[in-house]
């Protein structure tokens, strides 16, 4: 009995007098554990809030839209739905008009490009939810501004504004539709971001009005009973729309990009997550494992000198055992409050960038306490091995002064052969590294683990910078000020409103074009395509062919290499093109097999090209919906753009490089997540390398204390230090920069393609994220022992020498 | 062992050995309670001696050691050391005495397992700023007789033969005053015997070698004996019965 008290007392003696470095062991545990709860528990609240907001506004269950420039009478749309053959499953119907336009920021000189969403004022499908003014009242022309692109330009709840053609119209709030949670605007579906893409809700009537289509359509949306059958029912609208020479395009719910992206996002996210959170929670095992067997191993000696006294061994294990409780303990209940802050960041972060109309963020006691298990078992599995090395030792051997040294590893001898350039203090600290391998490779892998983290994060960034660079240099390549007029809709090409266009006094150059929406199918694959009819070898601009003969584009389609790839196509291979087809009466949708003539480098999968020699045979021969312009001498971008915006007719007039201005856009909100999850790695690798280095001075003490007897100054002994550290955190940093960028690669290729197959681009670890690597796994995890420096200085050198281990 | 000649560094010893220890005393405080070590100890050491300080422990003869070595401060009095005066200095001041001027050899040699003996007798030279550091390291390890051993870590060499690697590496530095703190108390009487004769050879050629110990046999072969008790000098003087070759010790 007596023997356990004095063990108790022992063993809080032990936390006294060391509570510090269990402190940052137990931190390092929770960083890991914390930030692995954290990310993984996201998920569950991410989905209920995502069901409960689609829920709320009764998204639809399948939407289908009329080809391009294509309208119908109001009731024409629903009248089709009651012919189908599902017409008893339907719930609920709904006509909208959907047409582009361009908005006028009130109060500042930014045109955006933009949608008028034509909608009824009491919807039953897609209802409209009102952040902030109020919505639409019957009678009231007034419309309601999406609340992203509303708060991105702070607007007041309520005013007006300028839309394409020059009309002003009122707005008496903001708020959201389900399809504009997130902002799919761009071509092909993309996303971009509420600062470059307006949607207006309108009361139906206003959006005829402001369109001067009064009484169309050209969407309706529609809600099914529990159980129809979906994609039936869409393929039915389909085929009955085609009947009536409307072509439409049907899209389930399932399928619609925001939906679709909000979800599949979730799952992409969790993969992206579960590789962080276990990255994270690797290195901060491998730290552990390190720093608890070191202190585990500098009692081996009194734990010898314990059974040479006669004490069982699992009484001598009791105190190494219960520096993993303590750290065990200790790291869970910080892992859970590390989990919780960084958990109440992630939900502030999606809050701002993915504004819902409910976010619920309930606490994931599941993932917590798969965490605190993880937490609790790796401490003490990191004590349990040094402790059963020490209990086995034969007691004699354990007390033996010289024992604990370390006595060189098969390692050291090699370097006795190599001739080190300095004097042998300035040799130690290499000497140091190869003597205790196994030191170092765990102290190496946390750092790595760490470092990897870093460069996936980053890697992310380099590889969406990397790929909008690209894009950038292939839109600006020639004429890079020219714009892009969209009118709303198809005209021929003598028509007087492109004519308004190419002959404006602001307008230089200009080239026509025809843009299209259309399916390629092969061998079972589908992709959506954005074809654009053009001069593919004149212009003023033409696509760069990274597949294919040039010579051969006059003859096929262009397709990115994204789209060939998803469809399992090469040059000269054939496709399936689904396309609309212009009739008298309006549009129908016709199938036509076509040549792949050649591939694009460019990141959008959709974008396409066809060369205008062949648009007799999709029935668009003299056909246009676009004028690329450039601005004429003495004219700027600007000045041409609030010209056109002003001609009757056209939709929007954007920057070429607009598409991939969005894009940037949304990568600075997504640095803000990753920014988190890069600032824990930071603060782990510090810690780790801290830890390390406190250890190391511990252990070397007696050492330090003989240079300071031969008179060494302070501060050779801690550049000596920093040396060594620098030398495992390059090590460190060459792990982590290599698994790094095999981390970028699977999640950019695999993961986000998988999520986002609308956009392709190539893994990149930019050469700015190594330096950044190198600057923290070098730089800051040498400077860590100059945190040693008061240490040293109070070292009392004597005591220290006579210290007999 | 070969004869081994000690490898001061002709400036150095120019500086001259002297030892000054005026009115010194050095307490410690152990939570509420001074401890005194040493009280009102004067003390003078001509240059070339080999002096043994003698007491039991606990009698402050490590504390004088230390003292002398720079690596502990005097509460009171002045110590000086080859002319320098270190009792205010600064701790670079001090790290520089212990760098240029004295050398020790403590009882558990402390040398760095990662090097190899030659490389650890190297480190004295290198720290002492010596030019020629890894030939003097050589040519001292033979000294100490242990050609052939320089490629060897410290747990691949006997006891004494660490401890001859540390008086290597003490000698290396070519510093003029060598302090062993109880150099034998770890090995067996032969090695123990080897090794004071090699400390002897140094004083005989120039150095002053304070040699710290409980072991009163030892003393016998000193120039010098200061015997300490609870603190102060309670004897200072040649051996009792003359100063006897090494040969004739026993224990």
């Amino acid at each position: 009995m007596a023997i356990r008290g004095l063990l108790l007392r022992w063993t809080l003696r032990d936390l006294r007098g060391r509570w510090v470095l269990v402190a940052a062991i137990a931190l390092v545990l929770a960083l890991g554990t914390g930030t692995y709860a954290a990310l993984l528990g996201s998920s569950d609240w991410r989905r209920v809030s995502n069901d409960r907001s689609f829920e709320l506004l009764l998204m639809h269950d399948v939407r289908v839209t009329l080809s391009e420039g294509l309208t119908a009478d109001a009731g024409a749309l629903a009248a089709v739905l009651g012919r189908i053959p599902q017409a008893g499953q339907v719930e609920a119907v709904e006509e909208r008009l959907v047409v582009p336009t361009l908005v006028s920021v009130p109060g500042r000189d930014v045109l955006v490009p933009g949608r008028i969403v034509g909608m009824p004022v009491d919807a039953t499908v897609d209802r409209l939810h009102v952040s902030s003014g109020r919505g639409f009242a019957q009678g009231d022309p007034a419309v309601v501004l999406e609340r992203t692109f509303a708060d991105y330009y702070e607007l007041p709840d309520a005013g007006t504004l300028e839309v394409a053609g020059g009309r002003t119209v009122s707005y008496s709030g903001h708020g959201q539709v389900p399809e504009y949670f997130a902002i799919a605007g761009g071509s092909g579906g993309s996303f971009t971001t509420e600062a470059g893409f307006a949607v207006v809700f309108a009361p139906l009537a206003t959006a005829q009005q402001l369109a001067g289509a009064p009484g169309q359509v050209n969407e309706v949306v529609l809600r099914l009973a529990p159980g129809a059958d979906v994609g039936a029912t869409a393929t039915a609208v389909e085929e009955e729309l085609a009947a009536e020479e409307l072509a439409g395009t049907a899209v389930v719910k399932a399928d619609e990009i925001v939906y679709r992206t909000l979800y599949e996002d979730i799952e992409g996210d969790e993969q992206f997550w579960r590789i962080i959170a276990g990255l994270l929670l690797a290195g901060a095992a491998f730290a552990t494992f390190n720093l608890t067997t070191r202190v585990v191993e500098a009692q081996r000696r009194e734990i010898g000198i314990g059974m040479a006294l006669g004490l069982p061994r699992w009484r001598m294990a009791v105190r190494p055992l219960a520096l993993g409780v303590q750290i065990a303990v200790l790291g869970v209940l910080l892992g859970v409050g590390v989990g919780v802050i960084t958990g109440r960041l992630f939900g502030g972060l999606f809050r701002t960038l993915l504004p819902l109309p409910v976010w619920v963020q309930a606490f994931p006691y599941d993932t917590y306490l798969q965490a605190a298990a993880l937490g609790f078992v790796l401490p003490l599995l990191g004590v349990a091995w040094p402790t059963w090395r020490a209990v086995r030792v034969e007691p004699v051997e354990a007390i033996r002064v010289g024992h604990l040294a370390a006595k060189g590893s098969r390692l050291t001898p090699l370097l006795r052969r190599v001739s080190l350039p300095g004097r042998s203090y300035h040799q130690m600290p290499l000497r140091n590294v190869v003597r205790t391998p196994r030191r170092t490779a765990l102290t190496a892998l946390g750092i790595g683990a760490a470092i990897a983290t870093l460069v996936a994060v980053f890697g992310i960034l380099d590889s969406f910078t990397s790929t909008l660079d690209d894009f950038d240099a292939e839109t600006t390549r020639s004429a890079p000020d020219r714009v892009t007029v969209q009118f709303a809709d198809v005209l021929p090409e003598a028509s007087p409103q492109v004519a308004a266009v190419t002959g404006a006094d602001e307008v230089g150059e200009s080239a026509t074009t025809l843009v299209l929406e259309a399916t390629a199918r092969s061998d079972g694959a589908v992709v959506p395509l954005v074809l654009s009819v053009r001069d593919i070898d004149g212009g003023l601009w033409q696509p760069s062919i990274s597949g294919g003969e040039p010579a051969d584009t006059a003859t096929g389609i262009v397709l990115s290499e994204v789209a060939a790839r998803d469809l399992g196509v090469a040059p000269g291979d054939r496709i399936m093109l689904e396309h609309p087809q212009r009739t008298a009466q309006g549009a129908t949708q016709v199938t036509t097999p076509i040549v792949v003539a050649g591939t694009h480098p460019g990141p959008i999968r959709a974008v396409s090209y066809l060369d205008r020699s062949q648009a007799d045979a999709f029935g668009a021969a003299g056909l246009v919906n676009s004028v690329e312009a450039t601005p004429a001498d003495g004219v700027s971008r600007d000045e041409l753009t609030r010209a056109l915006f002003d001609v009757p007719g056209v939709a929007s007039v954007q920057a070429a490089t607009a598409l991939t201005d969005s894009f940037r856009g949304a990568l600075d909100a997504f640095t803000g997540i990753l920014g988190i999850a890069a600032a824990i790695t930071l603060l782990l690798a510090l810690l780790i390398a801290f830890n390390a280095t406190s250890i190391a001075t511990d252990e070397r003490a007696r050492e330090h204390a003989t240079m300071f007897a031969f008179g060494l100054p302070r501060r050779v002994v801690v550049a000596m230090g920093m040396t060594e550290n620098a030398v495992i955190g390059f090590l460190g940093t060459v792990i982590g920069v290599v698994l790094g960028f095999l981390l970028t690669r699977y999640t950019v290729e695999v993961q986000l393609h998988r999520t986002l197959p609308e956009f392709g681009m190539p893994a990149t670890v930019s050469l700015g994220t190594v330096v950044v690597a190198l600057a923290v796994g070098v730089g800051a995890v040498a400077l860590t022992p100059l945190l040693t420096v008061r240490r040293l200085g109070h070292m009392d050198i004597p005591a220290t020498l006579r210290v007999v281990e | 062992m070969s004869s081994a000649q000690p490898v001061v560094d002709a400036s150095r010893s120019a500086q001259g050995t002297r030892i000054d220890l005026d009115g010194v005393s050095r307490r410690y405080r152990v939570g509420d309670v001074t401890v005194t070590a040493l009280e009102q100890v004067d003390l003078h050491v001509d240059e070339a001696a080999f002096v043994v300080i003698l007491g039991p422990s606990g009698s402050g003869k490590t504390t004088l050691l230390n003292l002398i070595g720079a690596l502990d401060v005097a509460s009171e009095g002045r110590v000086r050391v080859a002319g320098q005066d270190i009792t205010a200095a600064s701790s670079t001041g001090r790290a520089r005495l212990r760098r240029h001027t004295v050398s020790f050899i403590f009882q558990s040699f402390n040398l760095f397992p990662g090097l190899t003996a030659l490389e650890n007798v190297q480190f004295g030279a290198d720290v002492a700023g010596r030019a020629d550091a890894r030939e003097v390291a050589a040519e001292t390890l033979a000294q100490v007789g242990l050609a052939g051993r320089e490629n060897h870590f410290a747990h691949q060499l006997s006891g004494g033969e660490q401890q001859r690697v540390a008086i290597a590496r003490a000698l290396a530095t070519g510093n003029p005053v060598l302090l062993a703190d109880e150099p034998t108390g770890e090995l067996d009487f032969r090695t123990g015997v080897a090794i004071l004769e090699l400390l002897q050879q140094q004083a005989a050629a120039g150095m002053t070698v304070l040699v710290v110990t409980h072991n009163r046999e030892i003393a016998r072969v000193a120039d010098r004996v200061i015997e300490l008790s609870s603190g102060h000098i309670v004897g200072d003087g040649p051996p009792a019965g003359g100063r006897a070759p090494v040969s004739e010790l026993h224990w």
